[in-house]
């Protein structure tokens, strides 16, 4: 059997490829998709360790259906915003949205 | 006298301000004197106080005891001994006479006059608070209205002194604050009767030396000591005439009050370690505070640091006490004298101070000017104001037959007997004193060759006169008869020299 | 096996069911019947919220649970959902007259603020880390399109947009650190995952410290702390200034309950290095943003610095621990009161159709709008903490609890801080008394509906600084019956 650890380091790197894609890019959509990559990290997390450590509690893959629910939502919101400032701005950079100083 | 006679004391002013608020504002006549009557009362309960405060009992009398947040047990609780009954007659006394002389007072009347009632109740409060919880409350709240005083009715710089004052004053509130916290926290405690018996922090010398000090702070920057006292000169020179008379009659005092209330009693053994540390300050306000005022050119100003020197001598009254903490009867009578003369010489600053204050202000409304320099030979132009000032500054400067000197003397009598090199050091300030007063004060404004520029100058009209008459006759009774005070004073003074 | 009914408890969740209720009525009524005004989706609203505040009072605490043990209906969840409840009533009010003042009235506006409220309810309520999680992130999404009501107004969509992405990318953190902390404990509900680390000790255990940690960053998010900030003065400068009203409070109510719930229940055993952290924490978010706070010329974004100083003071007591809870507590509920109030002076004296309020348009209001500035006055003063207003007794527990709790140079800060605060809060009052108009604002007369939230929350800061006592009582024997 796989063990556990292999599905720990697994999440950790989605989660690292998920921060690198939100930090270093400047596109509103990839930044988007970078964080959605760290919520399904954690997703995998939770569903290793509901099979290792939990076994016989549903808790964790509930857990995992609410969140792959709740990400849906976001990125609704996300890429509705984004359109909206993509349709007046022509532009979904970061850098370019830019009317609040900060 | 069984009413509430201190809790009618502290809120008719504040009742009062609010009615003042509601009058229509185009009757500012009407507004005035409904403010100025409504002063009376309390003025009238604090000559009541005066009189009927039982000198053979002593002690916290008109004492008013109710729970306010029992979850924190802070309570209501008022009472005046002694030394608060002198402040609070001073308080009542200096706020009737300030509304009566801005009667001048055209701009924004309304709101002016509310915010010197309000002003009245948060010194009265101070004076009357034996929880600390409540004594804080009090406190913090002078500083509101005194800071619109300042920035909407003041000089040109009003922006500036007002947050200057404002911060100043709440830095050193806040680090009191602080170590009051921690005291309540060992006592379980906010009574400050209750927590001079308890002595909070006995065990734990570190942390009563920081608590010491930040209290100290608090109060210090209030009197003010040197090196803390660069907000007054701002605020005093700013502050519309009225509101300079009460910052140097009455809020130098809050200062001066706390450390004889509550820092005394309640650090006794860190105010003796510490006494030479204090006593250096108390000594460099003297004679420094009287070396600035001789420097000075503008009037105001050379008032402003004046208090510096004359607060000096309160601070040095009150280190000679704490220097002999705990040696026993033998230094007893010493402590006492230089008690007692430190408290009264917080009423006769109050008075000549406020009277010096009160003759800038008639000055400057027909000069329009501050500088000595224009001056001169006004003695003869207009002889009331030569006379009211010519007693005033003899009495400033310590003058034998009016008020200053007595309890000048007797600070230095107690100060002489318990911490030598500061008294003698301190002693400077006393000569400096009555150098800059008649140099500057006397011969420069009443003395030489007439100004043509003041050929046209008025002398006092009736309302200013009015104003001034109670201050030149206090300075002059307790000069010549300072029983009355004085055994008033001694009571409470006796009391604490005896559990120090 | 289905939990039976009885095993829900249904009946305890009538807050969050009336509030989320009162909100999907209001989007049905609208889609349905949508024409003329939309006064009556307010009073919908408030309608939904007074009935769940009824309920939170006339039930009071008890041990049980809800759902199934997913929600404790113990003193801690019930009080901090007392204290959201008043605000979100507070922020409809404050909303009613601007939305129709700047013609953004639609009936959404309500229901959104609704369901963050169900959410926040969610949060305070929590004993389960799924629940905490579901509350946040209804409250947030609903945050972030609440944010870009105000369509056509570019700033109000790219504060939106700038919400979502950092508010996203802290869920994420949030959301691995719990499943990190599920590996070390095996269960998600806090009271058992409480019980499993006080079994397993703390030392050295990666899964429970990387999961501490990690929730701490997205809390921190969420409360705008220091160095996770940068996204709230955009944000709060952004966004429609009754969303903004109603963000700053209920946002950080709702977190800050979450995190005094972890705090007491999950992580008393690895108090002291939380509090280490949370320690260094208050101390950045309380400089950092008082100090950038004396920088700022608009009071919209200095109201956004100020509030994160002000959650690095309550954060104070969060150090604390089980001492600090009741000061978080009663804090929070000033807190509502005077930033709710702030708010919405700013709001009524904004130009329309712009959310900025620069300092030059204050000056000379303090005689021109007597009332308004007088309360405006009061809820600086409040904020500064002077005595007679909530935010004096509010400081004085927080950093009571904070010494109390032996971290008396951490009060020390907090009290310096508060010193430096006094600083921008007050020239806001200089402005308004001393300065006279350049060029004088034409000011729209208030609506009732304003009037009346601006007289609630004054009379709420003065009540609750003159005499405390109940609120004070009310809060430490509420978090006293914490579920555990």
């Amino acid at each position: 059997m796989i063990p556990l650890t292999w599905y720990l380091v697994l999440s950790a790197v989605l989660f690292c490829i998920g921060l690198y894609g939100v930090l270093a890019r400047r596109n509103a959509i990839a930044i988007l998709m970078g964080a959605e990559l760290m919520l399904n990290s954690a997703n995998i997390n939770l569903a290793a360790f509901e099979r290792y450590v939990a076994a016989g509690s549903v808790a964790g893959q509930v857990f995992v259906i609410f969140n792959i629910a709740v990400a849906a939502a976001e990125a609704a919101v996300g890429l509705a915003l984004i359109l909206a400032i993509y349709r007046s701005r022509d532009t979904v950079s970061v850098e370019e949205v830019d009317l609040l100083k900060g | 006298m069984d009413w509430p006679v201190l809790s009618i004391m502290l809120f008719t002013p504040l009742v009062g301000s609010v009615i003042v608020l509601a009058l229509p504002k185009e009757k500012p006549a009407l507004l005035k004197w409904v403010a100025l009557a409504i002063s009376f009362i309390p003025l009238i309960l604090a000559a009541l106080v005066w009189f009927s405060y039982d000198r053979g009992t002593g002690g916290m009398q008109f004492v008013e005891r109710a729970a306010w947040i029992s979850a924190i047990n802070v309570h209501y609780y008022l009472g005046v001994d002694g030394i608060s009954v002198p402040m609070v007659c001073l308080t009542a006394l200096l706020t009737t006479l300030s509304l009566f002389y801005s009667f001048i007072i055209d701009q924004r009347p309304k709101e002016y006059f509310a915010f010197f009632l309000l002003l009245e109740t948060a010194m009265l409060g101070v004076f009357m608070s034996l929880d600390f919880f409540l004594f804080y409350v009090f406190w913090e709240l002078s500083l509101v209205p005194m800071y619109f005083l300042i920035g909407i009715w003041g000089g040109p710089r009003r922006e500036y002194a007002a947050i200057k004052f404002f911060l100043y004053t709440l830095v050193g509130s806040v680090a009191m604050l602080l170590a009051v916290i921690a005291m309540y926290l060992e006592t379980g405690s906010w009574d400050i009767l209750e927590m001079a018996r308890l002595q909070p922090f006995s065990t734990n010398l570190t942390l009563a030396a920081v608590a010491f000090w930040a209290v100290f702070l608090g109060f210090a920057i209030k009197v003010p000591v040197f090196p803390f006292h660069t907000w007054l000169p701002d605020a005093h020179v700013e502050a519309p005439t009225a509101g300079s008379v009460i910052l140097a009659g009455i809020l130098l005092k809050l200062g001066a009050y706390g450390m004889i209330r509550i820092l005394l009693p309640i650090f006794p053994a860190m105010f003796r370690q510490f006494a030479p540390v204090v006593g250096i300050l108390a000594a460099i306000s003297i004679v420094y505070g009287a070396l600035v005022a001789m420097s000075q050119w503008d009037l105001k100003k050379l008032i402003a640091y004046s208090s510096v020197n004359h607060m000096g001598y309160v601070m040095l009254g009150v280190t000679a006490a704490a220097a002999a903490a705990g040696s026993g009867p033998a230094a007893a009578d010493s402590q006492a004298i230089a008690l007692n003369g430190a408290v009264l010489q917080m009423w006769n600053h109050g008075i000549i101070t406020g009277a010096l204050f009160f003759l800038v202000g008639v000055i400057y409304e027909r000069a329009h000017t501050r500088d000595l320099k224009a001056f001169g030979g006004l003695g003869a132009k207009v002889p009331t104001f030569a006379g009211i000032l010519t007693v005033t500054t003899f009495a400033s400067l310590g003058l034998p037959g009016l008020a200053g000197f007595v309890s000048e003397f007797l600070v230095f009598r107690g100060a002489f007997a318990l911490i030598r090199p500061f008294a003698i050091v301190s002693s400077l300030g006393i000569v400096i004193s009555a150098a800059y007063l008649l140099w500057k004060v006397i011969q420069h404004v009443l003395l030489g060759p007439l100004n043509e520029r003041w050929a046209r100058l008025t002398d006092m009209n009736r309302r200013e006169v009015i104003t001034l008459a109670p201050l030149i006759f206090f300075m002059v009774i307790f000069g010549l008869y300072p029983a009355p005070i004085l055994d008033l004073i001694n009571q409470a003074v006796v009391t604490i020299v005896g559990s120090l | 096996m289905l939990p039976t009914l009885s095993v829900l408890n249904l009946n305890g969740a009538v807050p969050q069911i009336a509030v989320a209720g009162a909100g999907m009525l209001i989007m049905l009524i609208d889609a349905l019947f949508h024409r003329g005004s939309r006064r009556w989706a307010a009073y919908l609203a408030l309608l939904g919220l007074a009935v769940a505040l009824a309920r939170v009072v006339e039930s009071g605490a008890s041990a049980e649970t809800i759902l199934d043990g997913a929600l404790a209906r113990d003193g801690l969840g019930m009080a901090f959902a007392l204290v959201l409840i008043v605000a979100a009533a507070l922020s409809v009010l404050v909303a009613m007259d601007y939305l129709r003042r700047e013609e953004h009235e639609r009936a959404e506006y309500y229901a959104l603020i609704l369901f963050a409220t169900a959410g926040g309810l969610a949060m305070a309520m929590a004993n389960d880390l799924v629940a905490v999680f579901i509350g946040l992130e209804t409250l947030s999404i609903s945050l972030y399109v609440l944010s870009a009501f105000f369509t056509g107004d570019a700033a109000s969509r790219e504060a939106a947009l700038k919400y979502l992405l950092l508010g996203a990318f802290a869920s994420a953190f949030f959301l691995y650190g719990i499943a990190l902390l599920y590996g070390a404990s095996g269960t998600t509900r806090l009271v058992e995952m409480g019980t499993a680390i006080r079994l397993a000790g703390t030392q050295a255990d990666p899964l429970l410290w990387g999961g501490v940690a990690l929730i701490i960053v997205g809390v921190g998010f969420k409360l705008a702390l220091v160095p996770f900030h940068s996204w709230a003065p955009d944000v709060y400068q952004g966004a429609p200034t009754s969303v903004t009203a109603f963000m700053s409070v209920a946002s950080k109510v709702a977190a800050f309950a979450a995190l005094v719930r972890l705090l007491v229940v999950v992580l008393a055993p690895a108090a002291p290095l939380t509090s280490a952290l949370l320690a260094l924490l208050a101390v950045l978010t309380m400089t950092v943003g008082n100090i950038l706070a004396l920088a700022q010329d608009e009071v919209k974004r200095l109201l956004a610095y100020s509030s994160i100083a002000q959650a690095g003071y309550i954060l104070v007591a969060a150090v604390a621990g089980e001492v600090g809870a009741a000061a978080v507590l009663f804090y929070l509920l000033g807190y509502a009161f005077t930033n709710l109030g702030a708010f919405a002076v700013v709001l009524a004296w904004s130009r329309r159709g712009e959310g900025r309020l620069p300092f030059s348009d204050l000056a000379g209001l303090g005689f021109r709008r007597p009332w308004t500035a007088a309360a405006l006055s009061l809820f600086l003063l409040s904020l500064t903490g002077m005595p007679l207003t909530v935010g004096f007794v509010g400081k004085l527990y927080l950093f009571g609890a904070a010494v109390q709790a032996g971290w008396t140079w951490l009060a020390i800060v907090a009290v310096l801080n508060s010193v430096v605060s006094a600083f921008y809060y007050l020239r806001l009052v200089v402005i308004m008394y001393m300065r006279e108009a350049e060029m004088p604002l034409a000011l729209q007369r208030a609506g009732l509906a304003l009037g009346v939230a601006l007289a609630v929350c004054a009379a709420g800061v003065i009540l609750l600084g003159l005499v405390p006592g109940v609120a004070l009582d009310w809060a430490r024997q509420a978090v006293a019956v914490v579920l555990s």
